[in-house]
């Protein structure tokens, strides 16, 4: 993980340890973003993915370490200074305001007035469900119309980076194929940070991975040769690949 | 059945108890009885809803009880009663606040730079604490020799002399320029230490964000000039004030009152709220202690006494209006309403009530304050993730709900004896609104508010009526409370946890 001075990065964490209440839940976590790719965080349960997620955009921040965005300092900053730096965060538990209409929950995302409108051809064509529905109130959205609207939410114009939270959490594989063309059409434009527990999801879009265990990461480098590295993941994320019919699935693939 | 037409069941429901009650209520007091009740009813459940709108609305999106809003109310009441019958009093503060402020605005223009400073440890630590002290004694040294007592005393004779005689000759106790002028200035040094000192000079840990600075000292830049102009006017100002037509005095105290009420809400929780969301027990013995300071300094000022407010002109000229247009050109002190006689201030305080209630609903489903805050009610942090300052979201709607609390106070001045304990009733009975209603919910306040007040007004009625004790007015509040939460503990508009 020697690419902390690599000006090809969009995000880097050095290092960041961080604590909610008294619980030390990330002990040293390191990662780097390149630019204009699929980054995947991969881990058990409880392994500390979404708070680095979290830690990153400043909403749990790090108490040591160092976060750099875009050749800029950012740790210790205000979670909104850093979102208005450029990043879109789609929380798990697709976290959307069940009050706001599906419009009114794109509004709030606006940083400059009108930024929805000069956006929403393009996020219309992502999520062509949401131009039906954009009236409704969030509370009346099935779950992955929800997914769907917090990651249309994410997208505004001048986002650079997308901290994205188990996009598939809880979607039927339909929905999970429909969300994964989403996300790869996204990375066009964008640098993705993901959280994915789904390993089949994980490997078939990102291009880097980085493997964080107990608040540690472990282990980063390329999605190809992960995918053959069975020892690795039967390692490290043995739980969340739930058959070996999977992996010998994958393997083939 | 599907839960739509559950809900539309419901809902005629009870529209019909409702009128179903009002039929009983009319036959048994017949219609003059009933329509004067009625009307008291609803003046009743507005100067309610104008304290309990305030409290909902911080309530719903902070979780914070704020239990210094009857002292609030009571506040904004004193401060508008002044600027109405004796602005001396006012107007011989002012230029030290403004001064003040123009300091410690300061904050956001000088701390990106003392930030950056390369200080020895010892001096780090040691400057803050330096700085806090020092504002402190210049901030008590502006005040040394100023007659404070002598400002807010002029008022109680200012009381006597409007109704007869001329007020005119009893303002004039300012200092003149020559010895005044030092004060504004300390208070502006004071301020601007304190800026210096919160901004914590040589910290390295420190975060300011890398903006454009430009804007930023326009606001201690226009509170300065506000400042000079305000300490030039100290004594032509009250004088031009009170040489106005009643009317648009009483205009300008009900718009001095909720400036007032917006800046002391976001000042109290700017300092004292804020450092505290961690812990939310403490913020209500916070509010709770807040209260007591408030009246105690209130009562150092005009005496536990009650004053009675002048009313404005156009609600007071003897005699009685046949219809509004006959008020609006002759502003009498009552008016025909269909067959009764009613105050016309009773109804203009129901106006207020409405007229608040139009303002929180257009606020919170046309702006985008009002989206950002039913998403917060919902989820700060994510609010927060999307760019949004929520913080100073949280600084607005407090300031907000204070600035209502306040209107409401001066709203009922003339009509309500002023004294240090007028918010506390209504402060007790907004509660017990914001509870009925369902905690955080606007319409449930307003409907709970006009509940409430109608029990109380057809309460009284009947107890006078069938000689029974009055406590049946003041329990019925308390039953509908009991009642409605046993049905619904979630209050008329919560929402289920």
């Amino acid at each position: 993980m020697n690419e902390t001075n690599n000006t090809s990065d969009l995000l880097v964490v050095d290092e960041i340890q961080t604590f909610i209440g008294q619980f030390h839940i990330l002990e040293g976590v390191s990662l780097s973003v390149p630019r204009g790719s699929i980054t995947v965080v991969l881990g058990r349960n409880g392994a500390g993915k979404t708070t680095t997620l979290k830690s990153v955009l400043g909403l749990t921040p790090p108490r040591m370490g160092k976060i750099i965005f875009d050749g800029m300092e950012i740790q210790g900053k205000r979670a909104y200074n850093i979102a208005n730096l450029g990043i879109g965060y789609v929380p798990e538990h697709r976290a959307i305001f069940r009050s706001l209409s599906v419009l009114e929950n794109l509004k709030l995302a606006e940083r400059k007035k009108g930024d929805f409108h000069r956006h929403s051809e393009f996020i219309f064509d992502l999520f062509p469900d949401l131009q039906r529905l954009y009236k409704l109130p969030g509370n009346h959205l099935s779950g992955g119309q929800q997914q769907m609207l917090a990651v249309a939410r994410a997208l505004v114009p001048d986002n650079k980076l997308l901290l994205i939270d188990e996009p598939s959490e809880g979607l039927a594989p339909i929905l999970i194929q429909q969300m994964m063309e989403a996300i790869r059409t996204l990375s066009e434009t964008t640098t993705i940070l993901l959280v994915e527990q789904n390993f089949i999801m994980a490997s078939q879009l990102a291009e880097r991975y980085i493997i964080i265990d107990d608040g540690k990461s472990v282990e980063a480098g390329k999605m190809s040769e992960l995918v053959n590295d069975t020892e690795l993941i039967h390692h490290y994320l043995g739980a969340s690949i739930k058959t070996r019919k999977e992996l010998e699935a994958l393997h083939e693939s | 059945m599907n839960p739509k037409t559950k809900k539309i069941l419901i809902i005629v429901a009870i529209i019909l108890v409702v009128l179903g009650v009002f039929v009983l209520l009319y036959q048994s007091a017949g219609k003059e009885a009933f329509i004067r009740t009625a009307l008291s009813g609803l003046t009743l459940g507005s100067l309610f809803f104008l304290v309990a709108g305030g409290l909902t609305l911080i309530f719903g999106l902070m979780d914070v009880l704020n239990f210094a809003h009857g002292s609030m109310f009571m506040l904004g009441a004193y401060i508008g009663w002044q600027l109405y019958t004796n602005p001396t009093f006012i107007f011989g503060l002012l230029p030290q606040i403004l001064a003040f402020a123009a300091g410690v605005t300061l904050t956001s223009t000088i701390k990106p730079y003392l930030i950056k400073w390369n200080l020895p440890e010892k001096w780090v630590k040691a400057l803050p604490k330096m700085g806090y002290f020092v504002a402190l004694v210049m901030a008590v040294l502006s005040f040394v020799g100023l007659d404070i007592m002598g400002l807010a005393d002029t008022a109680m004779v200012a009381v006597t002399t409007t109704t007869v005689g001329n007020p005119l000759a009893e303002i004039s106790v300012q200092e003149p320029l020559a010895q005044y002028w030092f004060r504004p200035v300390l208070m502006l040094l004071s301020g601007a230490l304190i800026a210096f000192a919160s901004s914590k000079p040589g910290n390295k840990t420190e975060f300011a964000p890398n903006e454009n600075l430009f804007p930023k000292i326009l606001v201690p830049i226009g509170l300065f000039v506000l400042a000079i102009g305000a300490t030039l006017i100290r004594e032509s100002a009250p004088v031009a004030i009170l040489l106005m037509d009643g009317n648009w005095r009483f205009a300008i105290a009900l718009l001095v009152s909720i400036l007032f009420g917006f800046v002391f809400g976001a000042v109290v929780e700017i300092t004292l709220i804020r450092p505290l969301y961690v812990r939310p027990t403490f913020i209500i013995i916070l509010t709770l202690g807040l209260s007591y300071v408030i009246r105690e300094l209130v009562q150092l000022l005009w005496d536990p006494l009650a004053y009675q407010m002048v009313r404005p002109p156009q609600f007071a000229q003897l005699g009685k209006a046949v219809n509004i247009l006959d008020w609006l050109q002759n502003g009498k002190a009552t008016i025909d309403i269909a067959g009764v006689t009613f105050p016309t201030y009773r109804l203009f305080v129901i106006v207020l009530g409405i007229l608040m209630f139009i303002f929180i609903t257009v606020l919170m489903t046309r702006t985008r304050l009002g989206m950002i805050i039913r998403a917060g009610v919902q989820d700060p942090q994510m609010v927060e993730a999307l760019g949004i300052n929520v913080k100073s979201v949280f600084t607005i709607v407090f300031a907000l709900g204070v600035a209502m609390a306040a209107l409401g106070g001066i709203g009922s001045g003339p009509f309500l004896p002023i004294q240090p304990l007028m918010g506390d009733q209504y402060q007790t009975q907004g509660l017990i609104t914001v509870v009925i209603g369902g905690m955080g919910s606007y319409v449930g306040a307003f409907l709970g508010a006009m509940i409430l007040g109608m029990a109380r007004a057809f309460g009284d009625y009947f107890a006078l009526k069938y000689s029974l004790s009055t406590a049946i007015a003041e329990a019925s509040t308390v039953i509908i409370m009991v009642i409605v939460l046993l049905a619904r503990p979630q209050g008329l508009f919560g929402k289920k946890e």
